[in-house]
């Protein structure tokens, strides 16, 4: 596991890169940020059950879009892998739903549905500037451990069983591991805002 | 006031990992409009997600997998998703979310002395049906199970549930096990946003009278 300088200087680059690439369309920016994400990104439509072309596809796809959309990054109100995450996301669900329908492609309304319409206040770069500290900060509180079970359940989704399979301790650990994640990450979001 | 009650961790986690079925990805989505607090934790969900990213073991692209990607660099993107004027004004149906007063609605339709629903049509396939129900004040409703798992959000209006009171915003999740009975507050109607999967089991003699007629 990295260390917490590790991850931070991390961080920082992807950040770095992704407006590297939306204020000069730098390619070298570009082909560094596609060397770490797109294998990763293309592992992650594995376990999401895309094949291993459907998951090559949608890795290109995702970071087409990383290319196209990184103008909008806002460095100040998500993380440069929570943002890139959220793009494949929805990319994957939209693949989902062509497939169900036949191959007729339509505009993707994916985006737009994970869109909360906050009432846009004047101060709401601030706002987003401190609950993107605050999440990092309470996420940073969480042991590997609890973030691992989390990770393997809500987005990996194995079931209990097979996460306690996976990493050798009993089915109970891993349902109160997982509750105490959540309420623990509760706890401090609230205590934070 | 406040907003007492909400989705339940895994449901957050589980929209923002994207694996919420369309139509309970919609009830969450009305919460989370009212809800900071769970918008919150669902974005920290998103970073968890981004997480996973940076952690997973890689999978190998294809050797010319970059090469492919920078031909089409200059390509001009799609034209962005159009924006279609809501079909439901504002004023009409409270704080829904905007993706969602885009969707068709039906028509209100009758279903019970004082209670009126409107279907809104899913673009997307969903084993969850999703409508609006009205009822006026005072209305109790008929003692209820569900065949599958029913989420509602309350969009203005209240009703109280064994002795808890339901305002704008709050959250209910109902199952097999749960057996309702909500009852509206006085003063004015009360319209929830449902989504709900399987079917409703009506109780006692008038439920079961009218369950044939009733099928929501």
């Amino acid at each position: 596991m990295a260390s917490e300088t590790g991850a931070t200087t991390d961080r920082m680059q992807w950040g770095g890169l992704i407006r590297a690439i939306g204020t000069q369309q730098d390619r070298a920016a570009f082909a560094s940020l596609f060397e770490y994400f797109a294998p990763r990104i293309k592992a992650f439509m594995q376990r999401s059950g895309a094949s291993e072309a459907k998951a090559e596809e949608l890795a290109q796809e995702t970071m087409l879009a990383v290319w196209r959309k990184a103008g909008l990054f806002d460095p100040a109100s998500t993380g440069a892998a929570a943002w890139i995450f959220t793009i494949a996301r929805n990319l994957r669900i939209d693949a989902h739903r062509r497939e169900h329908r036949g191959g007729v492609v339509e505009t993707s309304d994916v985006e737009i549905e994970f869109q909360i319409d906050d009432s846009p206040q004047p101060d709401s770069r601030l706002a987003a500037m401190q609950s993107e500290e605050r999440v990092r900060s309470a996420l940073s509180k969480l042991s590997a451990d609890q973030i691992r079970v989390v990770e393997l359940s809500f987005f990996e989704e194995k079931a209990h069983a097979e996460i306690a399979k996976m990493l050798g301790i009993p089915l109970g650990t891993v349902k109160s591991r997982l509750r105490l994640a959540m309420s623990r990450l509760r706890t401090l979001l609230s205590e934070l805002s | 006031m406040s907003i007492e009650h909400h989705p339940t961790d895994s449901m957050l986690a589980a929209f923002a990992a994207g694996t919420l079925d369309h139509g309970q990805h919609v009830a969450i989505a009305t919460h989370l409009v009212y809800c900071s607090q769970c918008r919150s934790f669902m974005r920290s969900m998103e970073h968890v997600g981004g997480s996973v990213l940076t952690s997973l073991p890689p999978a190998a692209m294809s050797s010319d997998a970059l090469a492919k990607i920078e031909a089409r660099l200059n390509e001009p993107a799609l034209p962005a998703a159009v924006y279609i004027t809501p079909t439901v004004p504002e004023t009409e149906v409270p704080r829904l979310p905007k993706f969602v007063r885009r969707y068709r609605f039906g028509n209100w339709k009758w279903i019970a002395p004082s209670v009126h629903l409107r279907p809104i049509i899913l673009p997307y396939a969903s084993d969850t049906r999703v409508f609006l129900l009205k009822s006026g004040p005072g209305t109790k409703m008929l003692e209820h199970t569900h065949t599958g798992i029913e989420m509602t959000c309350v969009l203005s209006g209240a009703f109280s549930q064994d002795g808890d009171h339901y305002g704008p915003g709050d959250f209910d999740l109902g199952d097999e096990t749960v057996e309702h009975q909500p009852v509206v507050e006085l003063g004015q109607d009360c319209v929830c946003l449902v989504a709900m999967q399987g079917e409703l089991r009506l109780h006692g003699l008038l439920g079961r009278i009218m369950q044939p007629f009733v099928r929501l």
